[in-house]
């Protein structure tokens, strides 16, 4: 299922449903991204892999998506295509690719930061459902 | 929870267990119309939660809703038994404003309109990722030493740090706490913009309010003046981002509760809370050397479009704030001087006259306090007043009232920017499409914004500033 934008007065919210825990982190990266701007399809011409192991599954849906603006500030990469595995207990490894910055044209103003806000990721009855916060 | 009303402009949370404190909110009743749409009020009632938070969770006319803190928050803790919460500062860390006053007149600019706006399209880094002014290399000299920092490189002139709240250099800083990671992303941003709600405008001076004021801070009627609004960057969001993490394992260790994460907090005097003061210290340098950077570009784009040098071009500092910050300082509480950790997210120190740590110029009058508009209306200058209830805060902007989703689907950037240039505005975005989130009437009145600070003798009106130029990222 794809992401939801939510709507907040200076900042964005992204909410999103999956099948599993790595689908949902997935999703949750890519709305993160499309605040910033869009590439479809995503022509990657560089990667980076990025591994998390944090102390909940909220900490480990921040933790994760801080680390892949860390990458993407520091190699200067807008990242548009996400592969994940999660292991127990809050690990994942991630593989994002994308492309330099230069190539894309924001439609959206840059994310600073990722938020402990409201953030929530639990399991349904038909998967994942993951919510979180992003500082504009 | 209830909001009542105290007065024209005082509105009152109670204080509900387990709230140490009630919140006050100053809004005038359309303001206050704003704030209900969101979820700002419940966040100044979080706020309260706060260990050792003394007086009330205070929230200034234009909050809004935040992450943890209210955009518009402050928060008084006690130094000997409260708490410090990096949610209290925010990810910008030392997010402020710089004005920097003139020579020139709008006749004086509008003769040379469109070189001044092409050099600073040219000179001024901004958008996305990396871009910067001053080299990597400085970045150490900054974390220790901030504005004096880039001072010594050749930046900006002595008489900058006079003009500027600590100097341009905040006490205590510890730039080994700052992390690899963030030292990384700072190193190719010393001296850069950024996006969103950051920008450096060209203003005129429309109206005088205060003339001693005025004076005092170099501002006459007619006067252009350049207004720098941005932070410490990826380097202080990434260092907000590290200690929040490290607090937040810390936090449970002495058994504090708060309502949201993101109000992660430890004891000011506890090894965490002296960490992430000494780090958020280091990364306040990088916003005041930013600052003084651009402030410094901004000269060379005006000198060169007028033919001549910076030292001539009149374009003397008047001061710079910040805005995201926490600080030691000591206020009056129960009639009792006492030392306080002042949170300030999205508000701005506002000093009374008389005030020891004001420059010697400005103490008769009182510390500048600078509110940015939006693009496409006006800010203001104001100075801090006597008996400030809210521990030396005022507003930090207009405040935003839309979403930026929903500012997009208003109006897209390349009509926001044919409005603004219409109204004798200058822009020169990063990217057009950004400015639709950014349009003016994404955001709450600043006239009614100031007026509120008077009225609640927050901060009293010095002069109003017209835009009319916009580097946007």
């Amino acid at each position: 299922m794809p992401y939801t934008v939510l709507s907040h007065t200076a900042d964005a919210g992204i909410e999103a449903t999956a099948s599993t825990l790595s689908e949902l982190l997935c999703e949750l990266a890519t709305g993160m991204f499309s605040l910033m701007g869009s590439l479809e399809p995503c022509a990657q011409t560089q990667a980076v892999e990025v591994d998390v192991a944090s102390t909940s599954r909220d900490e480990l849906v921040v933790d994760v998506l801080s680390e892949l603006l860390y990458h993407s500030e520091v190699e200067d990469l807008f990242l548009c295509s996400f592969e994940a595995r999660t292991s127990e207990p809050h690990r994942v490894h991630m593989r994002a690719g994308g492309v330099p910055n230069s190539a894309v044209k924001l439609s959206g103003a840059p994310i600073k930061a990722v938020t402990y806000h409201d953030v929530a990721v639990h399991e349904t009855a038909d998967g994942w459902y993951g919510r979180v916060y992003l500082d504009v | 929870m209830e909001v009542k009303r105290v007065s024209d402009v005082v509105w009152g949370i109670q204080q509900e267990h387990p709230m140490r404190v009630p919140g006050r909110i100053f809004a005038s009743e359309p303001l206050m119309e704003a704030v209900l749409r969101d979820r700002a009020t419940v966040q100044v009632a979080n706020v309260a939660h706060l260990p050792g938070i003394v007086e009330a969770s205070y929230a200034m006319p234009d909050i809004h809703w935040g992450y943890g803190f209210p955009i518009g928050g402050v928060a008084a803790t006690t130094v000997a038994d409260g708490v410090v919460s990096p949610g209290g500062v925010g990810f910008d860390i030392c997010c402020g404003v710089r004005l920097i006053a003139s020579g020139f007149t709008e006749a004086d600019f509008d003769k040379q309109r469109a070189t001044i706006m092409a050099e600073l399209d040219r000179r001024i880094p901004r958008g996305i990722g990396k871009g910067a002014i001053a080299p990597g290399g400085l970045i150490s000299d900054i974390l220790h030493r901030g504005a004096a920092a880039a001072l010594q490189h050749g930046y900006g002139w002595e008489s900058d740090l006079e003009r500027c709240e600590e100097r341009g250099v905040s006490k205590g800083a510890k730039p080994s706490l700052v992390s690899d990671k963030a030292v990384a992303r700072g190193k190719g941003q010393i001296g850069s913009l950024g996006a969103g709600n950051h920008f450096l405008e060209i203003q005129v001076v429309d109206q005088i309010h205060d003339d001693e004021a005025a004076a005092a801070y170099g501002l006459a009627e007619g006067m252009v003046v350049v207004m720098i609004h941005c932070g410490s960057r990826g380097l202080g969001h990434q260092t907000c981002t590290d200690q929040l993490r490290l607090m937040g394992n810390a936090m449970h260790r002495y058994k504090i509760e708060v309502p949201d994460r993101q109000l992660a907090c430890v004891p000011v005097q506890s090894p965490e809370g002296q960490q992430y003061l000494g780090a958020m210290a280091a990364a306040s340098n990088f916003a005041w050397a930013n600052r003084h950077i651009l402030a410094h570009e901004a000269r060379h784009a005006f000198a060169r479009a007028f033919g001549t040098s910076p030292k001539h071009t009149g374009m003397h500092l008047v001061f710079d704030v910040a805005h995201n910050l926490a600080k030691i300082e000591t206020h009056e509480v129960d009639g009792r001087p006492i030392e306080l950790c002042i949170h300030r997210k999205g508000a701005t120190r506002a000093f009374e006259p008389g005030h020891p740590d004001l420059p010697a110029d400005l103490r008769a009058v009182g510390q500048p306090v600078l509110v940015p508009g939006s693009m496409g209306t006006a800010s203001w200058v104001l100075r801090g007043a006597v008996g400030n209830p809210a521990f030396a805060s005022a507003a930090h902007g207009a405040g935003r009232v839309m979403s930026r989703k929903k500012a997009k689907a208003h109006q897209t950037g390349s009509e926001v920017r044919v409005r603004l240039e219409d109204d004798g505005i200058s822009v020169r975005p990063g990217s057009v499409k950004l400015l639709s989130e950014e349009a003016p009437y994404a955001y709450k009145d600043v006239d009614a914004v100031a007026d509120v600070c008077d009225q609640a003798n927050l901060a009293a009106k010095v002069a109003r500033l017209r835009p009319v130029g916009v580097v946007k990222g």
